[in-house]
């Protein structure tokens, strides 16, 4: 089985519409979370989100799409992809070939247009232009359909772990010889949908998020896309290549349709099958991005599970705090950040936190830093009890 | 080689106790609703507050996980999963202008919701997975099935698929020309000749594994692509055929998912003239359309390995070869194609 290398990355968050832009607001501990501006909902200025100050309109213009029915998520995953693409150089011909393979993922889709969706599901009239643009897959046929992918093309939805299991599957087609090559990620933007769907949970925080902290109220929503483009080693001579992609884990905790249990099993036993598929032992892991969404539940049980894993957890920090919660992107998001972490030997600042949490003490990474880093894990937990682990190497 | 050991089937026709698809269950109003049994174990408290797509999935699992209680993984596709409840709370959010509401549609509404909770009711703490690529959410779950018993041998995965129909998506689909706007019973599906289908639903369950004894079916190949070009559609056909035939070899049965709509017909034209001199079956008059309805053609194809094809599937008239290799073309919405390849195990 071949070894698999990122060899290009883009994004899209709150923090900026680049690689470049991203790294530098994590150097320089600056959030994106801020008052809704862009849509209208009664939760502007209530609930920050981690917006992203582009109009839907000006990422058309940008990005010369203008085909009928194109979402917001769709143009935040085109902008990230188009980064992506051109990092790695793929050329036309390459993206065409049948075995360059799309793995997307989205748990919004087209729902961002939520009274759209309304009226169109309502059949209140004779439909919006939006019909085929709802589903999460439409984010991924529009990709496709805009450079002509060849190969297999995927969408998944694991509710919050989406585009980890994105770039586990990337990985899995390329060793299994299904595809030379992977670009893989994810899209979700904000929603009236989620907004008012994480409030009917009472997990939503009406101040910034606050990962790991004892006093921590609640998550953030937040938008964003991101995708890396995977290549096998045989092709990766004259490449910068980023890092390689060495261990993932997938697994589910079987406890609560929407938290995780006491003992965090389900994000044990993920961490723990990805640092097996690795072949690595725990102690060798430098650095852990956390989910860290900053609920009651996700950050205290997540802290369980590393220190059941680890016994003293290595340096660990959640970029929430940073971009809010962008749900199927989260997993691309953040491999994007680890990456860079990797790359450029830094650690960034967790933002808004003060104390650790009582019962398990563990403090987050909260200044910048360069360091010594080999193997950094990246964690991402849904809904559903959906835990994926991915892990990262020098 | 994907083994399939137990296959299951929620259909619109009677596939799921003592199946018996010789005589066709007839659509109501452009709609073929699943006929749904009675689901024996599951908890009554927890059937009453699953949506239909959640209902339709557990159900068709729960035969195979009664037998299978270690299974490895779950791997589901559906491209809307609970469509009716994800409306549900959009509404609620419409209708009390962004009031306060109850969380119960939204948890239900994520489509991964399926393999979660066949997850959360077996304990199962393994791999799990929801594939939600529209018409090729299936396909795409077949592929990791293939791939994870292959990475782990000896392990045992449940593959399955499920969608619904709710008022939702048949309105957006409708509304987006995707159903026929005339009633057109499944008794006459192919012979419509106007643009459009009939809406479906189901959910199929598959135990696989790399094992071949004891086997009853094997996938032995399987191709996605996404084309409007029926060129390229056939393209991709011979060449499925030509990597997973000998010379002058081809299947003993065509299996496609023709679907009575007339601007998808070239599609299927230019796969029979690769293949001509076939038996050729067509499956949607008993499935309708939905995106994963693959997975219905993957169960009949594990049924028709055994039986008798029934005469209302039968394009023409079958000649007497025997049904060795039933090779499985499917188009979705005139975008999403993929040719499956399946065979007895032995």
């Amino acid at each position: 089985m071949s070894r698999v290398f990122v060899t290009g990355m883009g994004i899209i968050s709150a923090i900026g519409d680049s690689v470049s832009a991203n790294r530098d607001a994590l150097i320089n501990g600056r959030t994106g979370i801020s008052d809704l501006t862009l849509f209208p909902t009664k939760y502007a200025g209530v609930l920050p989100c981690g917006e992203i100050k582009t109009t839907t309109d000006s990422l058309k213009e940008k990005l010369n799409a203008h085909e009928h029915g194109v979402t917001r998520t769709n143009l935040l995953a085109l902008h990230a992809l188009r980064e992506a693409i051109e990092d790695a150089g793929l050329s036309q011909q390459i993206l065409t070939a049948d075995d360059t393979a799309l793995i997307g993922a989205s748990t919004v889709g087209g729902m961002c247009l939520t009274d759209e969706l309304y009226h169109d599901a309502n059949k209140s009239d004779n439909g919006s232009e939006y019909l085929a643009s709802y589903d999460c897959g439409s984010v991924n046929i529009y990709l496709q359909s805009r450079y002509k992918i060849g190969g297999i093309i995927n969408t998944i939805n694991t509710a919050c772990s989406s585009s980890a299991n994105a770039v586990m599957y990337g990985a899995r087609l390329i060793k299994n010889g299904l595809a030379k090559r992977a670009i893989v990620g994810g899209a979700d933007s904000l929603a009236k949908f989620t907004i008012n769907g994480f409030k009917s949970l009472h997990i939503l925080s009406d101040e910034k998020c606050r990962p790991f902290d004892n006093d921590r109220k609640g998550l953030n929503l937040g938008e964003g896309a991101a995708f890396l483009v995977l290549e096998k080693e045989e092709d990766i001579a004259g490449k910068r290549v980023y890092a390689e992609v060495t261990g993932y884990g997938n697994s589910n905790d079987a406890f609560h349709p929407s938290s995780i249990s006491d003992d965090g099993d389900g994000p044990y036993l993920s961490m723990r099958e990805a640092l097996n598929v690795a072949g690595i032992n725990e102690h060798e892991i430098s650095f852990i991005n956390a989910h860290g969404t900053a609920t009651e539940n996700n950050d205290e049980t997540e802290s369980r599970a590393m220190i059941r894993l680890f016994n003293t957890p290595p340096p660990f920090a959640s970029t929430k705090g940073y971009t809010g919660h962008t749900l199927g992107a989260a997993g691309a998001v953040e491999a994007v950040y680890s990456i860079l972490s990797l790359y450029y030997q830094e650690l960034y600042p967790a933002l808004q936190f003060t104390l650790p949490i009582e019962s398990t003490g563990l403090i987050p990474q909260l200044s910048y830093t360069s360091a010594s880093l080999k193997h950094i894990m990246s964690n991402s937990f849904g809904f559903g009890g959906n835990c994926s682990s991915l892990i990262f190497s020098k | 080689m994907l083994y399939i050991h137990q296959h299951t089937c929620i259909s619109p026709q009677q596939t799921f106790v003592d199946a018996d698809i010789e005589s066709l269950k007839e659509s109501v109003d452009n709609k073929l609703k699943a006929f749904e049994p009675a689901y024996e174990g599951i908890p009554h408290g927890i059937l009453r507050r699953m949506g239909k797509a959640v209902r339709m999935g557990v159900g068709a699992a729960i035969p195979i996980l009664k037998n299978n209680t270690a299974i490895d993984g779950i791997i589901i596709g559906t491209a809307n999963g609970g469509m009716e409840d994800c409306i549900k709370f959009l509404n609620q959010i419409i209708d009390y202008e962004e009031g306060l509401l109850a969380p119960g549609n939204f948890v239900q509404s994520t489509p991964n919701a399926i393999a979660a909770q066949v997850g959360l009711m077996t304990k199962n703490k393994s791999y799990n997975i929801t594939h939600v690529h529209r018409g090729l959410a299936f396909e795409t779950a077949l592929i990791d099935a293939a791939m994870m018993t292959k990475e782990n041998p000896g392990k045992s995965y449940l593959l399955g698929a499920v969608d619904e129909i709710s008022t939702y998506n048949f309105n957006i689909d409708y509304l987006d020309g995707w159903y026929k706007k005339e009633t057109v019973s499944n008794r006459d599906l192919y012979g419509s000749q106007t643009p459009a289908s009939i809406a479906g639903e189901g959910a199929a369950m598959f135990l696989v594994n790399d094992k071949k004894e004891g086997a009853s079916a094997v996938v032995k190949a399987i191709k996605t692509l996404h084309t409007r070009d029926e060129e390229t559609v056939k393209t991709g056909l011979k060449s499925f055929i030509e990597n997973n035939f000998e010379k002058e070899q081809k299947p003993g049965l065509f299996l496609t998912g023709e679907n009575g709509d007339n601007r998808l017909l070239k599609y299927y034209s230019a796969c029979e003239s690769v293949l001509p001199h076939i038996n050729t079956i067509r499956y949607k008059h008993m499935s309708g359309e939905y995106p994963t309805t693959s997975s219905f053609a993957l169960w009949l194809s594990c049924y028709l390995l055994r039986n008798q094809a029934p005469s209302h599937a039968q394009k023409e008239k079958l000649f007497s070869t025997p049904t060795n290799e039933i090779l499985v073309y499917n188009n979705y919405k005139g975008i999403q194609h993929s040719f499956l390849l399946i065979s007895p195990a032995e």
